[in-house]
């Protein structure tokens, strides 16, 4: 049931129907010349069709890449022409060199030149294009390595050593060819799907829409945060493809289809007009759903539920109120401190939180403080790598060890919280203790505030977490001293059953579905109703129609979630009565199996929403 | 910052005569004023702003902890005094449990970052089990010293 | 040297050299001797034993790897296949490429 299980696992329910047409016939193209596709992770839903720009590799291959025999001649004269663009940049840059270098380096230009004027050299490239049909930049690099690596078998160490001329040349020609797109992010003009090997959160942030279409690398996971934040741009995004950036050549087509994990590199002209058209009939589906944004997250019983956005950046509010959030239940504030070589200043996080609110006005914004976790910042800052990062120093624990850092967030969102509703949330908290500090720090800092005479809200919310067996456990002693309860599924459901999320070899074994934490999160509900506080769920569970009934039918009433699978989550709760959602969950709690629950909540949805499964 | 830079290991009281929480706090802060560490004619009032702040909000930790603070002009430096009750003292913990090692801590009003360096240390220790249980077993004034001293010493990066 | 006549003003000239500077044919005597050829009209050869490369292309010559003491053939085709037979001699045997001798 849950994403990670199905091989086909996509991140828009309803899209799964609509692809099966497209990938038989998908199979039927795959021998032909050139066009690859290759089987990823899903991170981001929709379809890109757009020329590849590959990002950060040092160690590109080219691959093999073969052109029409009428395209030959037009080839050839790419090979020339990328000698002359090279000798004008040797040129060039010899000239700036100047008298100031010693002879050495003019050796080396000296070489580079003559090999760039070789005639023969030329005549050996342009030959090979002309007799395999293969592109310029295979043909350069392919005779260009062949003459390196005979230099490096000379036992003479100097000409040995020229084989590093040699790839210095390659390389020079290969950007010449290519454009020197590879590695322009920053000033694109075209469309592009960008190809990488990982990409970081930061640089996907980075990313301009208009012009980046699809993403897709090497590396990363469903839950890696570069993913989720290329979700929450809604752009198509496909990782794990282990060896894409081997595959794909400087003017590749590449396809990204975000929806069902696959990427097409080099398709020919029938798959693109298919994908053309499902990517038509994939917008068209956003639509529709858009249209219910206006309308309330109601069952049709009546009863209101609440539908909140998880956010990682300030500029991501907007996105949540477009497609119906009702505000802010989560926000993120890592990305605040990644990246950068610094801490982020009181003000840098006022600015970030006051920008939040602006937009979302009188809605509710629950800001968490920092998170990170071992995977992100604490293990650079230690001396010692700690041996078990998941289960040490981390989150609301290292901020108790580094006050100066911790009150310099509180302070920021202290001062926000006259802006609007502004509530604060703590994560990782496991017992009463933690929780008391973090309170006694909270107090301190507002007292601080009262001294310099700096506003803040003095009845704002509390809440925290609750995403470890401990605190799930003890939720009943918890909810007294709170305002409010959400609930992280991700982590709850790993510590609970000991699997990491990101571990793709274990990853099958991660299901929120299984008994042990339904009936975790059953407890945590029941606290939390007995103490009279709210509590949300902002987990990804949230975010996955199947698992909506099982949640209202065991009283939550507040959803946090990814802005684009809100209008998705809001048709499913729009399309059950919470009589079905009691029976439902009633069922579930009574059963022993992790398959048992997922299927059945599968089929459950399925007689809801057909279309969606 | 560590123990033996803002502990006035002079004032502490290994037992405490009060039995209540309110009595616990004066107690403490008259044996800072006699351990001459509270600005002259500047202390009146000190016992009552600690337990006005404590009526507000315990800060009764749990695990029979308790860590009494505020800011006053009676003192220039962060200063903290131990004090130890075998019997237990009901301080509103939130596990409502009986608090048998009290901290109390007095932080000047303008060096709110001194503060939270002291805190930052009490928070460390007090993570340890070990620590907790050593400090609640000692006897005498000698022995909560060389605690905290040892203390010092082994703190984890 | 030897001179034949062909139709059109084709002439051929070969001669041969013998490497006489101490580091041989490394790059820079290379570079000098392709820089000479590309001077000329002529279509230059140069060969060993075992390979014959185009004496203009530096690509090639670099491949010769020819040390010192080896002897190497070079042929000339064009109109001014004398001088440029002569030009190379000179550097080969009497300029050593600007280097020294063993």
């Amino acid at each position: 049931m849950s994403r990670h299980r199905e091989i086909d696992s996509t991140a828009g329910g309803y899209t799964i129907r609509l692809l099966e047409s497209y990938v038989s016939i998908l199979v039927i193209n795959y021998w032909l010349l050139n066009m690859e596709i290759k089987k990823g992770i899903a991170v981001s839903p929709g379809i890109s069709i757009a020329k590849a720009l590959i990002i950060d590799s040092e160690e590109y291959r080219i691959p093999r890449r073969e052109i029409k025999a009428s395209e030959r001649t037009t080839e050839i004269q790419r090979v020339r022409n990328a000698f002359k663009g090279a000798i004008r940049e040797l040129t060039k840059l010899e000239a700036a060199h100047g008298k100031s270098e010693g002879s050495k380096i003019k050796d080396i230009f000296a070489v580079h030149m003559r090999f760039l004027h070789d005639r023969s050299l030329r005549k050996k490239i342009t030959d090979l294009v002309h007799s395999e049909s293969v592109t310029a930049e295979y043909a350069v690099s392919t005779i260009l390595r062949e003459i390196a690596s005979h230099f490096s078998k000379e036992k003479d160490a100097y000409i040995s050593e020229r084989a590093a001329d040699i790839y210095d040349i390659e390389r020079r020609l290969l950007i010449q060819l290519l454009d020197r797109k590879r590695e322009d992010v920053e000033h694109l003009t075209e469309e592009v799907t960008i190809i990488a090997r990982e990409l970081s959160p930061i640089q996907t942030a980075g990313f301009d829409r208009k012009f980046v279409k699809g993403i897709a690398s090497d590396a990363g996971g469903r839950t890696s945060h570069a993913a989720i934040v290329a979700r929450s741009l809604g752009i198509p995004a496909v990782v794990a493809l282990e060896d894409l950036t081997e595959s794909v050549s400087g003017p590749d087509t590449v396809i990204v289809d975000g929806n069902r994990g696959i990427v097409i590199v080099n398709p020919d002209d029938q798959t693109i007009q298919q994908y053309r058209e499902y990517s038509k009939e994939f917008a068209e589906l956003e639509h529709k759903l858009d249209a219910i944004r206006e309308k309330p997250a109601v069952t049709r019983d009546g009863v209101k539920i609440t539908l909140l956005g998880n956010i990682e950046f300030h500029d991501e509010a907007d996105a949540v109120l477009q497609k119906g959030g009702e505000g802010v239940g989560l926000y993120r504030t890592e990305y605040l401190y990644l990246n950068r070589p610094s801490e982020p200043t009181e003000q840098e996080h006022y600015q970030s939180y006051a920008e939040t609110v602006s937009v979302l006005q009188d809605r509710p914004v629950i800001i968490r403080t920092l998170d990170l976790g071992a995977d992100k910042y604490t293990q650079r800052k230690r001396f010692a790598p700690e041996p078990n990062p998941f289960l040490g120093l981390r989150s609301i624990r290292f901020c108790l060890q580094n006050l100066m850092m911790f009150k310099t967030q509180l302070r920021a969102i202290l001062r926000a919280s006259v802006l609007g509703d502004v509530r604060i949330m703590f994560p990782l908290i496991t017992n009463l203790q933690e929780l008391m500090q973090t309170k006694m720090i909270l107090r301190d800092v507002m007292e601080d505030l009262g001294e310099e005479s700096i506003e803040y809200n003095k009845d704002i919310q509390i809440g925290i977490m609750i995403e470890t067996p401990s605190s799930a456990l003890t939720a009943f002693s918890l909810a007294r001293d709170v305002d409010f309860f959400s609930i992280g599924t991700n982590d709850l459901t790993q510590y609970t059953l000991a699997v990491d999320r990101g571990n793709e070899l274990v990853s099958t074994l991660y299901s929120s579905a299984d008994p042990a934490v339904l009936r975790l999160i059953r407890t945590v509900i029941q606290d939390a109703h007995k103490a009279q506080i709210n509590i949300s769920v902002c987990g990804e569970m949230a975010s996955e129609p199947e698992y909506i009934m099982l949640l209202l039918g065991m009283g939550i009433r507040t959803l946090s979630l990814t802005a684009p699978m809100i209008p998705e989550i809001k048709q499913m709760i729009r399309s059950v009565t919470l009589e079905d959602c009691n029976n439902v969950a009633r069922k579930v709690l009574g059963m022993n199996s992790e398959r048992q629950i997922s299927n059945y909540l599968r089929a459950a949805a399925r007689k809801i929403l057909p279309e969606a499964f | 910052m560590k123990f033996a830079d803002f502990v006035c290991f002079k004032a502490t009281i290994p037992e405490l005569k009060a039995r209540d929480r309110d009595g616990a706090i004066t107690e403490l802060v008259s044996s800072l004023g006699k351990a001459g560490r509270l600005g002259k004619g500047k202390s009146k009032g000190l016992a009552r702003a600690v337990i006005k702040r404590e009526k507000e909000a315990s800060t009764g930790m749990g695990k029979g902890i308790a860590l009494p603070h505020v800011k006053h002009k009676a003192v220039k430096d962060v200063i903290a005094a131990i004090g130890l009750s075998s019997a237990g003292i009901d301080f509103s913990a939130l596990d409502k449990q009986p608090v048998y090692s009290i901290i109390l801590l007095i932080s000047p009003v303008d060096q709110p970052d001194r503060h939270l360096q002291a805190m930052e240390n009490i928070f460390r220790h007090l993570q340890h089990e070990k620590f907790r249980k050593f400090l609640r077993q000692c006897r005498s004034a000698e022995q909560v010293e060389d605690l905290l001293r040892e203390a010092d010493e082994n703190s984890s990066l | 040297m030897q001179a034949e006549q062909d139709s059109l003003e084709k002439v051929v000239c070969e001669t041969e050299v013998e490497i006489k500077n101490a580091d041989g044919l490394h790059m820079r005597p290379a570079m000098q001797f392709v820089d000479i050829a590309n001077q000329f009209d002529s279509d230059i050869t140069v060969s060993n034993n075992e390979t014959e490369v185009d004496g203009k292309s530096i690509m090639q010559m670099s491949m010769l790897a020819a040390i010192c003491g080896t002897k190497l053939k070079i042929k000339a085709e064009g109109s001014d296949a004398a001088k440029v037979i002569s030009a190379l001699r000179e550097l080969v045997e009497e300029k050593l490429f600007g280097e020294p001798p063993p």
